[in-house]
């Protein structure tokens, strides 16, 4: 998996980027209010070269009220750089931005403007848990994003090598890799700059680390549902049942995933196409897999955090903006226009209740060999349908995260114990939040 | 034809007194400007690229850093409300002075560059040496393709350097393991030499390229003179030479102090590679960027960038004091 941060900014990106469709052909989706009086100019900055000016171009083309200009930006790291300091400076400042944070950080930074007279009548085109992580208070201060839902890529070959079944369940992948280790395998890959497994197995598990109570913040970091995920990790870490390829040298770990040393890899729908391209000797040997579960679990769960673009105070034309944004997110000439043009794919709606209809286009001819597009796909649809909406990540994630890849990494290298960096970074967070004068409770 | 120095006729039969260079006929806009000052004028007029670059990109930021030093922002509650933006005096550089973990970097870095500055500065010294050995012809191409590596930028030099560590797809791997030789440059215990190594490969060619440009001042004749005396070219170098270019010894030496102690991009690259000992606050100017930019405390990060200047400064304050008085 790559970084949470990229990952959950794909999603934000996804939306504004690649022109995602939501309720396309929707009789009763509600139109966007009307943009400001007049022609407006707006600002709109990302990080996407190949789609995004495309369907910038074809927004600009649709109609003569609204004339975007995309700012495109060297990556997400220089788009958070160069927008901390437009906002700094209070000018150039653009009228919408992909998601580089969650809602509340962003809100906390100062950045997002309360945009729920525009998105309001237009809200019932996207799906509850997208419109969640764009509110704060029942306001929405961001555009409705979907998360990008984990699913797994299961090496058939390695398994069936070792005569093994692909686990269903957390428990079962610690078997199977404890199995897998005999014969030089590795169940997963840890990156050790990377801790968003970890993010993903506690909101899987039910974890709640940041949640509002009246005028404070509850806080914790260490309640059951985490440690069950941070059990599980230290199990794989504790036994060596994983690899620590790094995705700064990509070569190399492409190399890894495609030598036959590894037997499964996490991932959501956007990274396949990397995987078929750097992929070589292991090309049709995949098969898309259900995400494992929890043994108690109650019901199928997914895991997949969303970023929400959002429209930054000093913007003076905030209906226009989110009026391209809804355009972008919802209309069939923006699909058509977002559409790759090597490849030909378009993305998956994250922000739609159901995407069956659209997954197996994402998915690539190679990689799965037997495995049909179609079945792949509902893979992928089951995994989006049944992520979990919002993972709240409080109002200093921006602060935490940093922090928490130096404790994973220390725990990777097995220097500290996962559960002991859980409470380095809970301490991290609790100090972050005194010094910025931020009211909070360490629950219990 | 005549001067302008000397005397002459004007048409209307006046008598003129002598002008000179740069100073125009009959002007009286600068009466008072002497020719020598209308010199100094403009050879000073030659650096002003530089002074406006100088002022808008060092003076004004510096001034700029120092204005928000001296302010402090807080929330309250949720954290959601605008900040509050108060006077804080000396409050953040208090707390820098206090700061365990910027300290820890510095530190980190200064120990750093114990090692690395030296070894820098012997091999640029030496490369010099060799090259101020042959002929001008051949030490021309050396000095090209010694000076590729400064004019690539850190970043895209880390990258290269990554892709040449690697283990898996590097070259250097194995034509290591064909010496019998197991080197792992992404683990914990060789990251500080690689990013040394990097490090060196980037500075030598400027330090040597300012070490050759001294050597090439030495008058050729006492070379001349000591080979007549039986001197080796060892002997030269060490007798000769090298006490010639002590000054611009000096000068590499303190630019590569002061690179070093704010180097970023190499640690910040590597960090991927080896979590474990690159931390967000391993080297100042990463906590620096890291309270700036992460944590979004832009006060405390201009407080903590003009002390880790004066630290820059009082560093290369007393190595130059040092120097001068091995030299007297």
């Amino acid at each position: 998996m790559r970084t949470a941060h990229k990952k959950v900014l794909s999603v934000a990106a996804a939306i504004a980027a690649i022109g995602l469709v939501s309720g396309c052909g929707s009789a009763t989706a509600p139109t966007a209010p009307a943009a400001d009086a007049g022609p407006v100019t707006i600002d709109v900055w990302g990080w996407d070269a190949e789609s995004t000016p495309n369907v910038v171009a074809a927004f600009n083309a649709s109609q003569d009220k609204i004339k975007v200009n995309y700012v495109l930006q060297a990556s997400l790291k220089a788009t958070q750089t160069n927008f901390r300091n437009v906002m700094e400076s209070k000018k150039d400042i653009p009228c919408y931005i992909p998601g580089i944070g969650p809602m509340a950080t962003t809100l906390v930074n100062g950045w997002a403007q309360d945009v729920t007279q525009y998105v309001e009548p237009i809200k019932d085109t996207y799906s509850k848990g997208a419109q969640a992580t764009a509110q704060v208070d029942g306001k929405f201060f961001g555009f409705p994003a979907g998360p990008s839902a984990t699913f797994m890529m299961a090496n058939k070959a390695v398994y069936e090598k070792h005569g093994l079944a692909v686990p269903k369940t957390w428990e079962e992948f610690v078997t199977t890799g404890k199995e897998l280790k005999k014969h030089g395998v590795t169940v997963m890959n840890l990156a050790g700059e990377d801790p968003s497994t970890l993010l993903q197995m506690s909101q899987q598990a039910g974890a709640s680390w940041f949640e509002i109570d009246g005028d404070k913040w509850k806080v914790n970091l260490q309640d059951d549902s985490t440690m069950k995920a941070v059990d599980i990790i230290q199990q794989m870490v504790d036994n060596d049942l994983v690899a620590h390829q790094t995705y700064q040298d990509r070569p190399a770990l492409y190399s890894y995933f495609d030598s036959g040393q590894l037997a499964t890899v996490p991932l959501a729908w956007w990274s396949m196409a990397g995987y078929q391209t750097n992929f070589k000797a292991s090309l049709g040997q995949w098969e898309a897999v259900d995400v494992p579960q929890f043994k108690d679990a109650k019901e199928f769960v997914s895991s997949g955090m969303a970023d929400p673009g959002f429209v930054p105070v000093g913007c003076e034309n905030p209906a226009a903006a989110i009026e391209y944004v809804h355009w972008t997110a919802s209309s069939k000439e923006a699909i058509e226009a977002g559409r790759n043009k090597k490849t030909g794919a378009i993305g998956v709606p994250a922000h739609l209740a159901d995407v069956s209809s659209y997954t197996n286009d994402v998915v690539p001819d190679k990689i799965f060999g037997a495995q049909p597009a179609a079945e792949v796909g509902k893979v992928i649809a089951k995994a989006q349908n049944a992520a979990v909406g919002k993972f709240e990540r409080g109002p200093n994630y921006d602060a935490w995260f940093p922090e928490m890849q130096d404790q994973w990494g220390k725990a990777m290298a097995k220097q500290i114990t996962l559960k002991e960096a859980m409470a380095n970074v809970q301490t991290f967070i609790t100090k972050d939040l005194d010094s910025k004068g931020i009211k909070y409770e360490v629950s219990k | 034809m005549s001067s302008s120095l000397e005397v002459r006729n004007t048409l209307d039969g006046k008598k003129q007194e002598p002008s000179r260079p740069g100073r125009t006929q009959g002007s009286s806009a600068s009466p008072r400007l002497s020719w020598r000052s209308i010199q100094r004028i403009k050879g000073a007029s030659f650096t002003w690229p530089f002074v406006v670059g100088f002022v808008v990109f060092t003076i004004l930021p510096v001034i700029v850093g120092l204005a928000q030093s001296l302010y402090a922002s807080k929330t309250s509650g949720l954290g959601f409300g605008a900040p509050t933006i108060s006077f804080a005096g000396f409050d953040n550089f208090a707390r820098g002075l206090v700061d365990v973990v910027f300290w820890e970097s510095m530190l980190r870095v200064s120990i750093y560059a114990v090692v690395i500055v030296p070894v820098i500065q012997v091999v640029s010294l030496v490369l010099a040496l060799l090259i101020d050995a042959v002929q001008r012809r051949i030490a021309n191409r050396f000095r090209l393709i010694l000076l590729v590596p400064y004019m690539i930028p850190g970043i895209v030099a880390t990258m290269i350097w990554i892709y040449l560590y690697s283990p898996v797809v590097g070259p250097l791997t194995p034509v290591l393991s064909f010496f019998g030789l197991d080197v792992d440059f992404f683990s914990g215990e060789m990251i500080w030499v690689s990013i040394g190594n990097l490090a060196l490969w980037g500075a030598i060619g400027f330090n040597m390229l300012i070490l050759y440009g001294a050597l090439q001042a030495v008058p050729r004749e006492i070379f001349d003179a000591a080979r007549v005396d039986g001197a080796s070219e060892f002997r030269i170098a060490m007798s000769i030479k090298v006490p010639y270019v002590q000054t611009s010894l000096v000068l590499t030496g303190l630019l590569s102090i002061i690179g070093t102690l704010q180097i970023f991009a190499e640690p910040t690259l590597f960090r991927s590679i080896s979590p474990e000992t690159i931390t967000k606050d391993f080297t100042p100017s990463m906590v620096i960027y890291n309270q700036a930019f992460q944590v979004g405390n832009l006060n405390y990060a201009a407080a903590q960038s003009i002390i880790l200047a004066a630290v820059v400064g009082v560093a290369s304050v007393i190595i130059y004091r040092l120097t001068k008085k091995v030299d007297s």
